[in-house]
């Protein structure tokens, strides 16, 4: 900090008419302002999530019973039934993406920060900077053309997961390649040093370093995809009744969400503000799970 | 972390290491695990659940299902279809497939949310059936993304013969009303009539605003808003699109010279809703909003319901007994393959907007249980499945078309043989 260059002047001379004086205090309140700025800047970031926490579950929470958990959602226009093929079918999804976008990503971010080499480095970031900033619907499209309407065949929700993988992957990329750029040179080194193969210096020693961040990043990814709806609109399609095969259409929480919520059904708004809700407690669950199982890992 | 640290520890690490793919997985699957315990208790819980219900919620659910019924001026006919078919279906049978993929039209999805599942209850056979509209139906079973399409709009010649799979049989569901439906702040309980002509101007542009002279002129005694008219149609590929179009273009010229009739219609203004729901929820939260959407959709969201002057010069409002009539009307003219427009039909009862719905399958199908499984479906729809249509503002299909469908259900073949089996 400059404060303190700034305030030697007055032990040395006290009282003396210095200019610096004033300029210092005009410094001070502007750093304070500024600092205030800031402090209501990072208030307002974490305001709007307990804005929207807060508003989701006081619209949602009402909607929430066993029956919501537990029943298949019921003809237009009838008043009960609820989610529990959507919660399934996401699980699933999920689960499914994220075997096929977890070793891509994270292979991916090994070769970028270990084994990657200029231009090769810049071309794959940059494509999957592009795939990141793709519109979702858009991976949904493809998807839909290139394994729905051809290699599958029909609306499936291994469409579905691949269309999820294809979102989670360029995300699974930065995060992990930030973290692994993080680990210390000096423990690479050493491992090399004492005649540890390099791919086993990254498994034994860069890799369990990164645990904690690598699985953030795995989590943020999950989150991601877990509240996408338009690819799964045109792969999975959505259904109403329960579904484990991934060759058929499989319900999803945001396309049941979708659903409810375009109805004029009061009761429907009402079961999709339910499912928001619980959109939002799968993902925090999901995010509690793996913080619990890193716990005690190098951080 | 020091070299001795890594010594120590390294055997750890690599265990630690590779646990660490299946570690991220594996917290999914402790997750997945915990939801799937919900859907295994399910079978107790049905009747507890909806008792356990909010009270809220509770309050309403006679409501919207009564209401078709109660605001229909005319009910059901009390006689059903006269038909021999019905009572065939009565449980599952041996060797059919136990789920089925449906895709298509909005304008029948509340009635067959209803049928579907009213029928995985008569065979345990699960009809997804997702409302994506007319056009993604017809886009669907042409891929043979699904098992079957929906429809509200025949195919055209052009798209039959683009189908992957052969032949599509349009096979007749029910029939239906689309409604010009509005919303006017202050006109609540207040029946307005509205011509071809005038509907026609509206939707182009050309009268915009609600107390326009040609409006005034046929709602003499009602106090017209003089607010501008918002006009809402569907952004996606619709059958009741087509059915709306069709018939504007049956009574204007210049909507047929400028717009004509299609699913997706190239719209000269008005704001964009997807679905029936869509347009129905768009036409709730606009003030001054006039929409179209099938009869259902208007009677449970409590919106204004014009009357529309049919061909004899009557002025009629969307009854079930005016669809059957404008079916009954136009029965001569069926084609073969039962693709017809039964807008703007002679009668003096007859509701001019009026039209069929249609499921659209393969004649020949390759998977042997699907096939069993849909002709038994069809089969239960056009017979008992009737008995429904009533209650929810669709009208029941006419003996002959159903004979009709019955044949057609009876054609399609797998393996070289027709699938259905007979109950």
């Amino acid at each position: 900090m400059t404060g303190a260059v700034i305030a030697s002047p007055y032990p040395v001379a006290p009282g003396l008419p210095f200019t610096d004086d004033s300029r210092y205090r005009r410094r001070r309140a502007r750093s304070q302002a500024m600092a205030g700025l800031i402090a209501f800047a990072a208030f307002l970031g974490v305001s709007i999530l307990w804005i929207i926490l807060g508003y989701v579950t006081v619209k949602g929470a009402p909607a929430l019973n066993l029956a919501f958990f537990t029943e298949r959602p019921l003809p237009y226009g009838e008043v009960g039934g609820g989610i529990a093929p959507a919660i399934t079918g996401s699980l699933m999804l999920l689960v499914v993406a994220a075997v096929l976008g977890v070793p891509i990503g994270i292979g991916a971010a090994i070769f970028l920060v270990e084994y990657g080499k200029g231009s090769i480095i810049e071309g794959v970031r940059f494509a999957s900077d592009l795939v990141a900033g793709l519109p979702s619907i858009v991976v949904g499209v493809f998807v839909w053309a290139a394994l729905v309407r051809n290699v599958i065949g029909n609306f499936s929700g291994l469409a579905g997961a691949v269309a999820l993988a294809i979102i989670m992957v360029p995300i699974i990329i930065r995060t992990v390649e930030a973290v692994l750029n993080l680990v210390p040179h000096t423990l690479r080194e050493a491992g090399l040093a004492l005649g540890v193969p390099k791919w086993r210096v990254i498994l034994g020693v860069v890799l369990p370093t990164a645990r904690a961040g690598i699985v953030t990043g795995v989590v943020l990814s999950v989150a991601r995809a877990g509240g996408e709806t338009a690819p799964l609109l045109l792969t999975t399609l959505g259904n109403q009744f329960f579904n484990w095969d991934l060759g058929k259409p499989t319900g999803a929480i945001p396309i049941q969400l979708y659903n409810y919520a375009v109805a004029p059904y009061p009761d429907w708004h009402e079961k999709a503000w339910g499912a928001a809700l619980v959109l939002i407690l799968v993902v925090g669950v999901l995010s509690i799970l793996t913080r619990v199982a890193t716990r005690g890992s190098v951080r | 972390m020091t070299t001795t640290d890594f010594l120590t520890r390294r055997r750890s690490m690599l265990v630690q290491a590779t646990g660490l793919l299946a570690g991220a997985a594996g917290a999914a699957i402790v997750a997945a695990c915990g939801g799937s315990e919900a859907p295994a208790s399910k079978p107790a819980e049905p009747t507890k659940a909806a008792g356990a219900a909010p009270t809220t919620a509770a309050a309403k659910p006679a409501e919207p299902t009564k209401a078709p019924a109660a605001a229909e001026p005319t009910k059901a006919p009390a006689a059903a279809p006269a038909s021999g078919g019905a009572g065939l279906i009565t449980g599952p049978f041996d060797g059919e497939a136990k789920a089925l993929t449906g895709a298509g039209a909005t304008f029948p999805a509340v009635l067959y949310s209803k049928w579907f599942n009213d029928y995985n209850k008569v065979t345990q056979v699960q009809v997804n059936y997702q409302s994506i509209g007319s056009g993604g139906g017809i886009k669907a079973i042409s891929d043979q993304t699904a098992d079957f399409g929906a429809t509200d709009s025949p195919m055209t010649d052009a798209q039959l013969k683009d189908a992957k799979g052969g032949d599509i049989l349009h096979i007749p569901m029910a029939l239906g009303a689309v409604v010009a439906t509005y919303n006017i702040p202050g006109l609540e309980g207040t029946k307005l009539k509205l011509s071809g002509d005038v509907l026609a101007a509206i939707f182009l542009g050309t009268i915009t605003k609600w107390n326009d002279p040609k409006i005034a002129a046929d709602n003499a005694g009602v106090k017209l808003p003089a607010e501008d008219i918002v006009s809402v149609h569907r952004s996606d590929g619709s059958g009741t699109s087509f059915v709306f179009t069709d018939y504007l273009s049956a009574v204007s010229a210049e909507w047929k010279s400028k717009v004509g009739a299609s699913t997706t219609v190239n719209w000269p203004g008005g704001i964009g809703g997807k679905g029936n729901e869509g347009v129905a929820g768009e036409v709730k939260q606009n003030p001054f909003s006039i929409g179209y959407v099938e009869l259902i959709y208007a009677i449970q969201n409590k919106l204004g319901v014009a009357s529309v002057k049919n061909k004899a010069g009557n002025w009629v409002e969307p009854t079930l007994e005016g669809v059957t009539a404008a079916a009954a009307a136009a029965s001569g003219k069926v084609a073969p393959d039962l693709r017809v427009s039964i807008v703007e039909q002679e009668g003096e009862k007859t509701y001019p907007i009026s039209t069929f719905t249609w499921i659209l399958a393969y004649k020949t199908m390759t998977d042997a249980p699907k096939a069993i499984a849909l002709t038994r479906l069809l089969w239960w729809a056009t017979h008992d499945g009737q008995k429904l249509t009533g209650d929810l503002g669709y009208a029941p299909l006419p003996a002959e078309i159903v004979a009709k469908g019955e044949a057609m259900i009876k054609s399609i073949q797998a393996g070289g043989k027709p699938a259905f089996p007979g109950k």
